[in-house]
C-alpha cells in the first residue's frame, strides 16, 4: 500500500535533484542529439535566427576531419598502451603489498599518494623533470643549460639524452613522456582496488595451495588471478572509459598547446576534439564527435563485458 | 592415485637440503618483494620530491648542469613570488567558495534524494531510479556541450552560480547513500513512526549520523572535485573575479616547455597541492573508502 | 610413515589487544601416530585439535616442541615440502576449477621423482574420483555441488598426489547425518586400501570411535587420554573422558566411600572395595544397569523408551548430577511400567570412581 501522503512528500524530496536532472542532465541528452543531426549546427548562429536541416553532415565531416582522426589515434595510443601497463604494474605492487607486514600500511599510503593531486599540478612537476631549459632547436652548437632530471638520469646510466617534450621533440617521444605520466596517474586506484580485493580472498585458498606444493608463480597465476579477475575487470573496464576520457594529463604537461611548440595539437585527444569545437561555436560537430565518443566507450565496455563474462571467475 | 599393487606413497624429499633451500628462497622472496616496492615507492614519491626542492631552489641553481638533490639556498621566496605571481590568494578564495557551497547544497540534495528512495514508497520508484543510473554510463562531455548553451542563455557566464549549480547533482553520491541508508533497519524508521517523529528530525537525528562515513567521503571527494575541476571552469568562468584555483595555475604558467622560471613554477605548484595533501593525512580513511567504490576522481 | 609429536606447545597470543595474556591452544603433547594408523582427534571446540593438525601440516608453527614425519625432524619444513594432504573444514576447493581441475592441480605441482606425465595424471584423477565416487561430476565447479559431492572432491584432492600424510580438519561437518554415515565409511575403506597414516580431527565422538584405530581426547590444549576406541570408553583415565566419550552419555552422580562401600545417597551400591573413606564422583555407563529386584540402587521411574532391540530407562535419583538417569536394557527383560520405583544392580566393569576434587579416576579392587 503506498499512501498519498508518502507519494507526495518523497516528490518533494527529490524535487531539487529532479530539476537540476532535468536541465543539466537529461535535456542535454536529447538536444546533444538533436544538435548532432542538425547540418553544421551553430549555436551562435541558431540565436540569430538561423534554421538548420537534418541530416548526418556532422558525423561525415568529423569523421573526415584530420584533425579528429589524430585525436582519435592519440587517445586509442594511450589507452592501449596505459591500461595494461598500469594494470600489471598496479597488480604486481598490489600482489607484493599484499604478501608483506612490516611497512605494509606506510608504502600503501605513498602508492596512494598520487590520488590526491591536481592533474594539471603534477603534470607541470612532470614537464619540468623532463624539460630541457636552454636552447635546444637540434641546431650543432647549442647550448643547452639543464637537460632537466629525467636525462640526467638516462645520461648517468649511459645513455644518451632525449628531447622529450621541447621544440622539435619527436611524436614517440611525447607519447612516451604522457604515458609515464598517465601510468603514474592511474596507479593508486588500481592498486587500492586490487589490493582490496587481496585482502578478501579466503586466505585457505592460499593454505590448500601450500598443501599441495603448488610453487609460488602458479598460485599467482592459477589461484590469485583468477580470483581476484572481478576486481580486474572492474581496473580494466574504468581504466578504459578514463583512458577514452583523457585530456587533463596532457594539458598538465603541453600546456593548452596540448603539443610541443612546433606542433600544437599533435597531441590532442577525443576530449579536447570536443571542446574544440565547442569554442568555435560548432555545436553540431561537437555533439556528434561526443556521441561517437560515447559510442566508442559503449562498445568497448561491452566487448570488456563479453570479454570477463568468460574469463571473470565470481 | 596408482592401482592397488602399486601404493606408493609421494618420495621423501632430501629434508636438510629443503630445509636449507626453503630458507634461501623465502628470504631472496622477501629481498625481492621489498626492493620492488621500495623502488616502485621512490618513482612514485620522486615527483613529489623534485617539485619541493625545486621550489626551494634559486633559478641559477636550478639551471644547472648537473643537478643538485638538496638546494644549497634555501629560497623561501619563490613561494613569495609565486603566490603573488599566480594571483593564488585570489583563487584559493574563489576555490573554497565554489568548493563549499557546492558541497553543502550538494549533501543536502543527496541526502534528501537518497532518503526518499531509501526509505518512502512512490509511484514508480525503481523505474526512477533505474533510469537515474543509467545516466551515470554517459560521459560528461555529452552533456557539456549543451550545458554550455543552457548557462549562456540563463545569462550565468562568469558568476559563481555557474560553478556551482549544474553539478550539485550526483547520481553516484546519491546511489551511495542510498545503499548505506538501506543498511539502516526499517525497524528504527517505524518506532520513530509510531513515536510521532517527523520525517525530517528522523533523518537528522538518526539517518545521518548513522551514514556520517559516507557523507564525509562525499564531502571530501566533493571538495576534491571543486579543487581539481578544469574544463568546465575554463569554459564559463575565466575571468579573474571568478577563476578557479587550477585554471589560475595552468594560466600563470602557460609555458611548460623551454627557459621557464621553474623554481617558481614549482613553488606555485607545491601551494596549490599542499591543502590536498593535508586532507589526505588527516581523511585518509574517509577518501580510501570513497574511492575503491567510485571509480571516479573527484 | 609414522609422525612423531614431540612436546608439541602452541601458544597464541591474546587477541584481545588491551588484555595482555596468552591462549595455550595446544600444551606439551606427546604421542607416535603408528605407521598406517588412522588416528582421531577428538575435543569439544577449542581444545587445541585443528591446531595441532595445523601444525602436523605445517600451516602453524609450534611455539615448542618438534615434528617428525618417519625419522626426518620436519619442524621447521615448509608446507610445501610435506608431502601432506590436507581436507579442510570448508574444504577450500578452488571455486574457478571444475572437479577435474581441482584434482589434477596438485598432481600437476609435482617435481622431481614424482613428476607424471599428462596422462599418469589423468589415469590418477580418474581413479581418485572413481575411489570417491565422484567420476561423473568431473566437469562441474564446486559451486554446482552438494556438501557431501565438495567433501568427496575435497578427499579426491588430498589423496591423489598420494601423500605421505593425510590430514582431515572435521570433514563430515557440513554433512546431513546420512551423508555423514556413509562417508565415514568411506573414509575408512580409502584409509585401509591406501594405508595412508591418516589424523582427522572432529568433536563428534561417535564418528570418531567408529572409524579410529586410535584417538586422542584433548581438553583446553592438554591431552587427555589416548586410546583404541574400545579401551578409552571401558577404561576412560578421567571424569572428562568418560562423559566425553558415549551416547547416551554416562550417568553421574555425587557419592561417598565409607568402610569400603560406595553409597549414592543411602543405597549402597557396590561394597567391598578397597577405597578409603571420602566423597566421590560416581559414573555408570547406560548399559552398566541391571534391572533387578533386589538391587541396592533405588531410582524414581519416569518413563520406558523401547529403542528395538533395547529398551532406555528413564529414572531419576537425587543424587544425580544430571536430571535424568538413562539406562540401557536389554528388551527380553519385561518391563512394568506401572511401578514408581525401579531397582538396579550395577555391572562393576560399567561402574567408574572418581575423585571429586580433581575428577581423576579412583581405581579400585572389589574383594
Amino acid at each position: 500500500m503506498v499512501d498519498n501522503k508518502q507519494q507526495w512528500k518523497a516528490w518533494i524530496y527529490l524535487s531539487p535533484a529532479i530539476v537540476l536532472l532535468l536541465i543539466f542532465t537529461v535535456w542535454p541528452i536529447f538536444n546533444t542529439v538533436r544538435m548532432a543531426f542538425l547540418e553544421n549546427y551553430s549555436g551562435l548562429q541558431a540565436a540569430g535566427g538561423k534554421t538548420f536541416e537534418f541530416g548526418i553532415q556532422n558525423f561525415v565531416k568529423v569523421v573526415k576531419y584530420r584533425k579528429f582522426v589524430s585525436c582519435l589515434k592519440n587517445t586509442v595510443i594511450l589507452c592501449v598502451t596505459t591500461v595494461p601497463i598500469s594494470t600489471l604494474l598496479a597488480l604486481l605492487i598490489a600482489v607484493a603489498l599484499n604478501s608483506i607486514k612490516p611497512l605494509q600500511k606506510i608504502l600503501q599510503t605513498i602508492f596512494f599518494l598520487p590520488y590526491v593531486t591536481n592533474s594539471i599540478a603534477i603534470g607541470m612537476v612532470f614537464a619540468a623533470m623532463f624539460n630541457i631549459v636552454g636552447s635546444f632547436y637540434g641546431t650543432e652548437n647549442e647550448i643547452v643549460v639543464t637537460a632537466g632530471i629525467v636525462n640526467n638520469v638516462i645520461e648517468f646510466l649511459g645513455g644518451k639524452t632525449i628531447n622529450w617534450i621541447n621544440y622539435g621533440s619527436t611524436y614517440t617521444a611525447n607519447m612516451i613522456v604522457m604515458i609515464v605520466y598517465i601510468v603514474w596517474n592511474a596507479l593508486p586506484f588500481k592498486i587500492l582496488v586490487l589490493l582490496g580485493g587481496l585482502q578478501s580472498i579466503n586466505k585457505q585458498y592460499y593454505d590448500a595451495a601450500k598443501v599441495d606444493s603448488t610453487p609460488r608463480r602458479r598460485v599467482f597465476t592459477h589461484i590469485t588471478v583468477p580470483l581476484l579477475s572481478p576486481m580486474l575487470a572492474y581496473v580494466i573496464i574504468t581504466g578504459f572509459i578514463g583512458g577514452f576520457k583523457e585530456y587533463t594529463s596532457i594539458v598538465g604537461i603541453f600546456g593548452e598547446n596540448m603539443g610541443p611548440a612546433d606542433d600544437a595539437g599533435r597531441l590532442n585527444t577525443m576530449v579536447g576534439f570536443i571542446y574544440d569545437a565547442l569554442e568555435t561555436n560548432s555545436q553540431g560537430r561537437a555533439s556528434a564527435a561526443a556521441l561517437i565518443l560515447f559510442g566508442i566507450i559503449l562498445v568497448v565496455t561491452m566487448i570488456n563485458t563479453q570479454v570477463s563474462k568468460k574469463r571473470v571467475h565470481y | 592415485m596408482p592401482n592397488k599393487d602399486n601404493m606408493t606413497t609421494m618420495h621423501e624429499k632430501d629434508i636438510t637440503k629443503e630445509k636449507s633451500r626453503q630458507k634461501v628462497v623465502k628470504l631472496f622472496v622477501q629481498v625481492m618483494v621489498y626492493a620492488f616496492l621500495v623502488a616502485m615507492a621512490i618513482i612514485v614519491l620522486f615527483p613529489f620530491y623534485w617539485m619541493i626542492i625545486s621550489s626551494l631552489k634559486t633559478l641559477d641553481e636550478y639551471r644547472m648542469s648537473v643537478p643538485t638533490f638538496w638546494p644549497k639556498t634555501v629560497m623561501l621566496s619563490n613561494y613569495a613570488e609565486a603566490f603573488t605571481t599566480a594571483n593564488l590568494g585570489r583563487l584559493f578564495v574563489n576555490t573554497m567558495i565554489v568548493g563549499v557551497i557546492s558541497t553543502l547544497l550538494s549533501l543536502v540534495i543527496t541526502v534528501l534524494s537518497a532518503f526518499a528512495f531509501a526509505r518512502l514508497e512512490f509511484k514508480g520508484k525503481d523505474l526512477l531510479f533505474s533510469a537515474l543510473l543509467a545516466t551515470m554510463m554517459i560521459p560528461g562531455e555529452l552533456f557539456t556541450i549543451t550545458n554550455y548553451s543552457t548557462v549562456t542563455q540563463f545569462g550565468w557566464m562568469n558568476t559563481y552560480t555557474v560553478l556551482i549549480v549544474p553539478f550539485l547533482v550526483s547520481v553516484f553520491y546519491i546511489y551511495l547513500l542510498r545503499q548505506n541508508f538501506m543498511q539502516i533497519p526499517n525497524e528504527l524508521y517505524l518506532a520513530a513512526k509510531v513515536d510521532g517523529t517527523s520525517d525530517l528530525k528522523y533523518l537528522w537525528k538518526v539517518m545521518v549520523p548513522l551514514a556520517l562515513p559516507t557523507l564525509i567521503s562525499i564531502t571530501i571527494l566533493k571538495m576534491m572535485g571543486a579543487w581539481n575541476s578544469y574544463i568546465w571552469p575554463r569554459l564559463v568562468a575565466n575571468d579573474e573575479a571568478h577563476r578557479m584555483i587550477t585554471n589560475g595555475l595552468r594560466n600563470a604558467f602557460t609555458d611548460t616547455t623551454g627557459d621557464v622560471n621553474y623554481p617558481v613554477q614549482m613553488a606555485a605548484v607545491a601551494l596549490v597541492s599542499a591543502p590536498l595533501f593535508l586532507v589526505f593525512i588527516f581523511l585518509r580513511k574517509y577518501i580510501m573508502a570513497g574511492v575503491s567504490r567510485s571509480g571516479i576522481k573527484g | 610413515m609414522k609422525v612423531v609429536l614431540q612436546n608439541l606447545t602452541k601458544i597464541f597470543p591474546s587477541r584481545n589487544k588491551k588484555v595482555k595474556g596468552e591462549v595455550v591452544a595446544v600444551n606439551d603433547f606427546t604421542f607416535e601416530i603408528p605407521d598406517g594408523k588412522l588416528i582421531g582427534l577428538l575435543g569439544p571446540s577449542g581444545c587445541g585439535k585443528s591446531t595441532t593438525l595445523y601444525m602436523i601440516s605445517g600451516l602453524q608453527k609450534p611455539t615448542s616442541g618438534k615434528i617428525f614425519f618417519g625419522d626426518d625432524d620436519v619442524t621447521e619444513l615448509s608446507t610445501e615440502n610435506r608431502g601432506i594432504g590436507l581436507v579442510f573444514q570448508n574444504y577450500a576447493l578452488y571455486p574457478h576449477m571444475t572437479v577435474k581441475q581441482n584434482i589434477m592441480f596438485p598432481l600437476q605441482n609435482l617435481q622431481g621423482a614424482d613428476k607424471l606425465s599428462k596422462a599418469e595424471m589423468l589415469e590418477r584423477a580418474e581413479t581418485a574420483a572413481k575411489l570417491v565416487q565422484i567420476d561423473d561430476l568431473m566437469d562441474r565447479k564446486p559451486s554446482e555441488l552438494s556438501g557431501g559431492q565438495q567433501q568427496r572432491v575435497a578427499i579426491a584432492r588430498a589423496l591423489v598426489k598420494m601423500p605421505r600424510v593425510l590430514l582431515l580438519d572435521e570433514p563430515l561437518s557440513n554433512l546431513d547425518a546420512r551423508l555423514r554415515l556413509q562417508t565415514r565409511e568411506e573414509i575408512r575403506r580409502i584409509q585401509k586400501e591406501t594405508g595412508i597414516t591418516t589424523v582427522f580431527v572432529t568433536h563428534d565422538q561417535e564418528e570418531a570411535m567408529s572409524i579410529s584405530d586410535m584417538i586422542v581426547v584433548m581438553k583446553l590444549g592438554v591431552v587427555q587420554q589416548i586410546g583404541k576406541p574400545q579401551d578409552v570408553y571401558d577404561d576412560p583415565t578421567n571424569l572428562f573422558v568418560a562423559k566425553f566419550l558415549g551416547t547416551p552419555p554416562i550417568n553421574v552422580f555425587n557419592g561417598r566411600v565409607k568402610d569400603g562401600t560406595v553409597y549414592i545417597g543411602e543405597d549402597a551400591v557396590v561394597t567391598g572395595t578397597d577405597v578409603s573413606d571420602r566423597e566421590v564422583i560416581i559414573g555408570i555407563r547406560p548399559e552398566g544397569f541391571e534391572l533387578d529386584e533386589n538391587g541396592p540402587l533405588q531410582c524414581t521411574l519416569s518413563n520406558v523408551e523401547v529403542m528395538g532391540r533395547d529398551v532406555s530407562i528413564v529414572s531419576k535419583n537425587d543424587a544425580s548430577v544430571n536430571p535424568v538417569i538413562r539406562s540401557i536394557i536389554n528388551s527380553d527383560h519385561k518391563i512394568d511400567t506401572t511401578v514408581e520405583t525401579v531397582r538396579y544392580s550395577v555391572k562393576l566393569h560399567k561402574f567408574f570412581l572418581f575423585d571429586k576434587e580433581t575428577e581423576e579416576r579412583i581405581y579400585f579392587e572389589v574383594k
